[in-house]
C-alpha cells in the first residue's frame, strides 16, 4: 500500500512505462514537467506542437529533445485534437494539457464524435493529497470540476476515488462522504445523498469499498474525534478517500491543506477513456510530477 | 421478562401480572364490544366504564348472557357526547384507555384529536401499529401503518419506527429488529420510500434512533425469511428475523396484513399510536378474538 506520493515513482520505475501525450507542448513549463517525469523513468512522452518551437525551447533549457517523440502541429486547437487522436489510435495512455487553453483542451476531450468520453460518463477530478499530519494518502473528489454534484454524480465520484485508492494498493478503501455533520439532518442534501450512497455500498451497488456518510471532516480523519463522539463507523478516523458534497468544500479543503498544512498533491481529470492531466503554471514542480505519476499509475495500457 | 411470542402468551402474561386498567368505552351499546370487554373483565385485567344508553347497554349485555353489573354504566344516550366524556375521563386520568363503541370512527377520532380536549399532543404523529400472530412465523410481527397514515413522509416514518419499537419492547423484546419494507433492497431514487429508508438506517447508526436494529430498504423475504437472506447473499442485521415491519404506504401495509389473514390465517391486535393514553379503534370486520386482543394490548401498553 502506497502511503507517500514519492513511493509512486518507485512503483512506476519497476513497471512497464505508460505513454504520455502532451497537447501543444511548446512552452518551458510543460516540457520541463514532462522531461522531469521522463528523466525519472516513469513515462515515455510524445509532445504535440510546433516542432521548431519545441526544439528551440528544449535547447534553451538544456533538454535533450530526442528523448521525446515530437508530432508537428503548429495550430493550438489542432494540437489538442491531434493529442486526443493519438490516444484514440492507441498511441498514448494518458493526455496532458500544454500551452493550449483549458477550454480548447477540454473541448477536444469532450467532443462527442472525436473525443475521449465514453457515453454517459461523468467528467470529474481526483486529487491525491499527502499531509504530514495524516498517516496515509487522502484521495479526494471533486475539488475542481463539478460545482454541485447530484446523487448520480456523487456515486461516480465515489467509484473514481475507490479506483484510484485501489491503484495505490488499498484493497478495500474507506470512503468518507463529507458533510457538515455526521448526524443525519434530513433537510441537508449532503446528508441525504450520503445516506443513500452508504446504503448502496451496503447492498453491493458500489463495490470494493467501505463507504460511510455523512461524516464531518473531523470524524472522517481524526481518530480522537471519533472516540470523543463515540461514533461507530468502519470509515471514521481512518478515511482513505473523501467525497465532497460540492466544489467549494473540496476546493477550500485542498487549498487550505497545501497552503496552511504544507500538504503535497497530485491530481488529474477522470471520467475520460484515459487520465487527463490539467496542471496549472501555479503548480509546484513536485505537484506536476506527482500528477503525471498518478495518471501513469491509474492509466490502463 | 422473556419475550412474549404470541398473543395468547400476552394474555397469560397480563393475567399473571395482576395488572388491571380502567377502560372508558365510548357509546358502548355494541354487542361485539360488550362481549370482548366482558371477556377481558373475566380474565381480570380490565375494569370498564360503559358510556352510552344505559337501557341499551343492559339489554344487549343480557342478550349475550352477560351480567351488566360487571360494568360501571354511565348514561349518556348521544354518541358524540358519550365519546367526549370517554375522552375527558382519559385526559383527566379517570380512565387508562379509551375504546370506540358504536360511534362512527370519524366522530370518535374527532374527539380524540380535539386540540383542546383531545388525547394527541401538538406535533405528535398519529399512527397505528398492529401485532400479528402468524402460524408460519415463530414470533409476533409488529407492522405499521395499517390504518392511519396514507403516505408517511420521513418524519412520520421515524415516528412509526419508534412506536413499533416501543410496543415490541413492552413484549419483552430488548432490541427489536426493524425492517423498512420496500419492493427491493437496493436504494433507488425513483422510490422515495427507499431513500427515506436509507436515511432512517443512517440515523440509527448515529444514535438518532435508539434501542433497535434497523435495516432497509428490504423486501419482505429478506425481512422475514432467513433462507432468502442466504440465497441472495445480502448481509443484513435483520437476517430474516424481523420483529417490526415498517411499510412505505398504508395501501401496502393494509394489503399485507389483510392478505395474510385471508390466505394464511392468524390473529391480530392493534392500537392507535401517538396518543397520551392507549386508544382502541376496531372495525366490525374484526373477529371476536381480535377485539379481545386489542383490549388486552391496550392494557399491556397502558402505563
Amino acid at each position: 500500500m502506497i502511503t507517500r506520493l514519492e513511493q509512486i515513482i518507485d512503483v512506476l520505475k519497476s513497471n512497464e512505462k505508460k505513454r504520455l501525450v502532451a497537447a501543444y507542448a511548446n512552452d518551458a513549463h510543460t516540457i520541463e514537467a514532462v522531461n522531469n517525469a521522463v528523466e525519472k523513468g516513469i513515462v515515455d512522452a510524445t509532445l504535440v506542437g510546433d516542432k521548431e518551437t519545441i526544439k528551440k525551447t528544449c535547447a534553451e533549457h538544456n533538454i535533450d529533445v530526442t528523448k521525446f517523440t515530437v508530432v508537428h502541429e503548429p495550430v493550438e486547437i489542432k494540437a489538442a485534437q491531434k493529442a486526443v487522436e493519438l490516444i484514440r489510435n492507441g498511441e498514448g495512455d494518458m493526455i496532458m494539457k500544454g500551452l493550449v487553453s483549458t477550454d480548447k483542451y477540454m473541448k477536444a476531450i469532450l467532443n462527442k464524435e472525436t473525443g475521449l468520453m465514453p457515453p454517459k460518463a461523468v467528467l470529474s477530478h481526483v486529487t491525491v493529497m499527502e499531509n504530514p499530519n495524516y498517516h496515509k494518502l487522502l484521495v479526494c473528489s471533486d475539488v475542481a470540476v463539478i460545482p454541485q454534484p447530484d446523487l448520480n454524480q456523487k456515486v461516480a465520484l465515489t467509484n473514481y476515488v475507490i479506483n484510484v485508492a485501489r491503484a495505490l494498493g488499498i484493497d478495500t478503501p474507506k470512503v468518507a462522504l463529507v458533510a457538515a455533520s455526521e448526524q443525519v439532518l434530513p433537510k441537508m442534501e449532503a446528508c441525504v445523498d450520503a445516506t443513500i450512497i452508504s446504503k448502496m455500498a451496503d447492498r453491493g451497488q458500489i463495490k470494493n469499498a467501505y463507504v460511510d456518510g455523512p461524516l464531518a471532516i473531523d470524524v472522517a480523519i481524526d481518530k480522537e474525534s471519533v472516540e470523543i463522539k463515540k461514533l461507530e463507523s468502519k470509515v471514521a478516523g481512518d478515511a482513505d478517500c473523501l467525497v465532497f458534497p460540492n466544489i467549494e468544500s473540496g476546493n477550500v479543503f485542498y487549498k487550505t491543506n497545501t497552503k496552511l498544512a504544507k500538504a503535497e498533491l497530485g491530481a488529474f481529470v477522470v471520467g475520460a477513456k484515459c487520465p487527463a492531466i490539467l496542471s496549472s503554471r501555479g503548480d509546484s514542480v513536485l505537484t506536476k510530477l506527482y500528477s503525471i505519476a498518478l495518471a501513469a499509475l491509474v492509466a490502463s495500457k | 421478562m422473556s419475550p412474549i411470542r404470541s398473543l395468547d402468551q400476552m394474555v397469560d402474561h397480563l393475567r399473571e401480572s395482576g395488572k388491571k386498567k380502567k377502560i372508558a368505552v365510548a357509546y358502548a351499546q355494541d354487542p361485539n364490544t360488550i362481549g370482548a370487554i366482558a371477556k377481558a373483565i373475566n380474565e381480570g385485567f380490565v375494569e370498564a366504564v360503559m358510556i352510552g344508553d344505559e337501557k341499551e347497554i343492559r339489554s344487549k349485555a343480557e342478550a349475550e348472557g352477560i351480567n351488566p353489573e360487571i360494568f360501571t354504566i354511565v348514561h349518556i344516550p348521544n354518541d358524540v357526547e358519550a365519546t367526549t366524556e370517554a375522552v375527558r375521563m382519559a385526559r383527566e386520568d379517570e380512565a387508562d384507555v379509551v375504546m370506540k363503541g358504536l360511534v362512527g370512527t370519524d366522530k370518535f377520532l374527532k374527539a380524540v384529536l380535539n386540540k383542546e380536549k383531545g388525547l394527541l399532543p401538538p406535533k405528535a404523529v398519529m399512527s397505528y401499529v398492529c401485532a400479528l400472530d402468524l402460524p408460519k412465523y415463530d414470533k409476533l410481527l409488529f407492522v405499521s401503518d395499517t390504518a392511519v397514515l396514507p403516505y408517511p413522509d420521513l418524519n412520520q416514518k421515524v415516528a412509526m419506527v419508534n412506536y413499533s419499537v416501543k410496543m415490541a419492547k413492552r413484549f419483552g423484546i430488548e432490541k427489536p429488529k426493524v425492517a423498512l419494507i420496500s419492493a427491493t433492497e437496493k436504494p433507488n431514487p425513483a422510490f422515495q420510500g427507499s431513500v427515506d429508508d436509507s436515511i432512517i438506517c443512517k440515523m440509527a447508526d448515529r444514535g438518532q434512533i435508539k434501542d433497535c436494529i434497523v435495516d432497509g430498504p428490504l423486501d419482505v423475504f429478506l425481512a422475514c425469511d432467513p433462507a432468502s437472506v442466504e440465497i441472495k447473499g445480502i448481509p443484513t442485521p435483520i437476517n430474516g428475523e424481523a420483529d417490526c415491519l415498517i411499510f412505505p404506504s398504508l395501501e401496502a401495509c393494509n394489503s399485507f396484513y389483510k392478505g395474510l389473514m385471508l390466505f394464511g390465517g392468524g390473529e391480530l391486535g392493534g392500537l392507535i399510536q401517538g396518543t397520551t393514553k392507549p386508544v382502541v379503534v376496531m372495525s366490525r370486520s374484526e373477529s371476536e378474538k381480535s377485539k379481545f386482543y386489542c383490549i388486552a394490548l391496550s392494557v399491556l401498553m397502558a402505563d
